[in-house]
């Protein structure tokens, strides 16, 4: 039996100690917020917080987790940079086909987390390993920007007439 | 001038017995079995073919006698050589195209002196150079193991070589130049650790194949044992005593953590070949064994070897990042960047420890550290498949994702950006890379 200490509460895990977290969070589980790209560490969709760092979760063993913190999708909201990056993702329609986005939203806080104030080369640095197949990177740009500065950004300042 | 030829003629045969007898004399083959150590993992009480199993593993056999994908020990592997292509035998105990006709004295000859049933000479592809040191009795544990293996019927391979390459009683002459039959002597001023692991890594492991240094006639220098080579593209890296240059400098439990494991914190993630060793063969032996291999490796003399790699842990692109962002460096390349930004970064992280896995860690080690960025473009290119201690080890080849230029310059700036060095790899060695 393995104990994982996810979003604030201990679950009770048998699985071998080679399976990857993403499959446990799924499959066992059931958190199914957490999503499956590539399995090979390469897409992002499956990013979660091990100890509020960002970790493609398809690569991570469980044997590796130890009593290490996991914050899925479903919990990021109950952080401040997690709400402020829902927040700004809502306001500026950032989501297209939805796929990738619970790992553009883990990644996004996590760079909000150390880097409060992410210049667009940072945002390229730490963004860069989350591909989305619809192409939504302007809008994840801005929603980053919206995120940290609190400023509303992008189309909705032409539909809401306010002013950046 | 009819005097002349007269002494020519003469001095013919004189010249001819003499070389005959040298001939001879060079190649002879020493008569005693050998007394081996005790190894931990496979003492002399335990079943043959147990010990046979634990001999075949640390003699990492099954690293050339078979093909990806291939049935084990069925052989057929590639060796590509300056003079053309020789593959690896079937060494499974089928009568026909395997060793089942061998006999105990015709294996143990094939092992210890290189030549195989039919009296020709074996290529020292093959490394009964180092397996010369073998006792008898454990080349007949491991044929006892092998014969209990399934028969595989699979033909050998034609070498693809041409002339002379081709002519294998021209390996006598090699013999009698650059090999000497002979057993392991233990050195009785030396602790039982020590002669263990010295056996260990000689006659089973052969670890001086590869990072032995080769004398123009291809063979290993005895003066430089383990002082880094070039094998196949992937450097053998350095690991002699020396402080800087080799391993002299890592605690005993960072050498030993590599050899099980095939990863040192903050020193290195074995892969290519060195992958293979750990993954067929290291992972396997008792920690005992390893720890005598530890304690032999200390004495191996310090050399700073060629092209020598001076590992800098505070290179500046280091100390710039933290693990999710690079920092400002100017001067590395766009390219590198922005390639490790999309596919390497989430794994390897900018400051380098290694994000999922430990393993992943680049921060430290000399890879990352050879401005020729050899063992980067490996990896890069094939990528990392094994499975230690049930624990999958992975990392995706990119052969077929970056072109021969996007290979080098991610590698170099994975050189700067870790290393602090300048990396010098092109794409005309990138492309090199990917035909060996
Ligand atoms: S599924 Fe984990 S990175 Fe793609
Ligand atoms: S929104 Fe469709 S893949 Fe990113």
């Amino acid at each position: 039996m393995t104990v994982l200490r996810i979003n604030g509460e201990d679950h009770d895990v048998d699985v071998p100690p080679d399976m990857p977290l993403l499959w446990v969070l799924r499959d066992v589980i059931g958190l199914t917020g957490t999503k499956f790209g590539c399995g090979i560490a390469q897409c992002g969709a499956c990013t979660v917080h091990l100890a509020g760092k960002p970790v493609r979760s398809c690569q991570l063993p469980v044997s590796v987790i130890g009593g290490n913190e996991i914050t899925t999708i479903e919990a990021i909201g109950g952080t401040p940079e997690g709400k402020r990056v829902q927040e700004a993702w809502l306001a500026l329609d950032v989501v297209q086909c939805g796929y990738c986005q619970s790992g553009q939203i883990m990644s996004a806080a996590a760079l909000l987390a150390q880097t409060p104030q992410p210049t667009d080369a940072d945002i390229d640095a730490a963004m860069s390993g989350n591909i989305c197949r619809c192409a939504t990177y302007v809008r994840i740009r801005e929603g980053i920007h919206q995120a940290a500065s609190g400023r509303p950004l992008g189309l909705q300042v032409i539909v809401d007439g306010e002013r950046p | 001038m009819k005097k002349r030829w007269k002494r020519v003629l003469i001095a013919l045969p004189v010249v001819l017995v003499i070389g005959a007898g040298a001939y001879a004399w060079l190649n002879r083959t020493d008569p005693a079995d050998g007394k081996a150590p005790s190894l931990a993992g496979a003492p002399p009480s335990s079943d043959p073919v147990a010990r046979g199993e634990y001999l075949t593993r640390a003699a990492d056999c099954i690293a050339c006698h078979v093909t990806p994908g291939g049935k084990p020990f069925a052989g057929g592997l590639a060796f590509k050589l300056p003079f053309g292509t020789i593959y690896s035998s079937n060494i499974t105990p089928d009568p026909d195209t395997g060793i089942g006709r061998y006999t105990d004295e015709e294996f143990v000859r094939a092992v210890r002196e290189g030549i195989r049933r039919d009296g020709k000479h074996l290529y020292p592809a093959f490394p009964y150079t180092s397996y010369t040191e073998l006792s008898r009795a454990d080349v007949l544990a491991i044929k006892a193991y092998l014969f209990t293996l399934p028969k595989v019927r699979q033909p050998n391979r034609e070498n693809d070589i041409g002339f002379p390459f081709n002519q294998r009683w021209a390996m006598g002459f090699w013999n009698a130049a650059f090999f000497r039959s002979h057993r392991f002597e233990p050195d009785a001023n030396r602790s039982e650790a020590w002669n263990r692991g010295a056996y260990l890594a000689g006659a089973l492991a052969h670890c001086g194949e590869c990072h032995t240094p080769r004398n123009i006639g291809f063979a290993m220098s005895k003066g430089s044992l383990l002082a880094g080579e070039t094998v196949n593209g992937w450097r053998a890296w350095n690991i002699t005593s020396d402080a800087t240059h080799g391993i002299g400098a890592w605690p005993d439990a960072a050498v030993a953590q590599y050899l099980s494991t095939g990863h040192a914190d903050g020193r290195g993630t074995a892969g290519g070949p060195m992958g293979e060793a750990v993954d067929h063969s290291l992972q396997y032996l008792d920690a005992a064994d390893i720890s005598a291999l530890v304690t032999w490796l200390r004495t191996v003399p310090a050399k700073e070897g060629k092209d020598p790699v001076v590992v800098d842990a505070g290179a500046p692109g280091l100390r710039a990042s933290n693990e999710l962002l690079p920092g400002s460096d100017p001067s590395a390349s766009d390219m590198g960047r922005q390639l490790f930004a999309g596919a390497c970064a989430s794994c390897h992280q900018w400051n380098g420890p290694g994000r999922q896995t430990p393993q992943a860690g680049l921060a430290g080690t000399r890879g990352v550290n050879d401005p020729s960025g050899a063992n980067v473009v490996g990896i890069i290119l094939e990528g990392v498949s094994m499975r230690v201690r049930d624990q999958d080890i992975y990392m995706p080849a990119f052969a077929q994702t970056f072109n021969d230029a996007e290979v080098a310059a991610l590698a170099n700036y994975v050189v700067h950006h870790f290393g602090g060095k300048a990396g010098t790899v092109t794409p005309a060695e990138v492309a090199k890379r990917r035909a060996e």
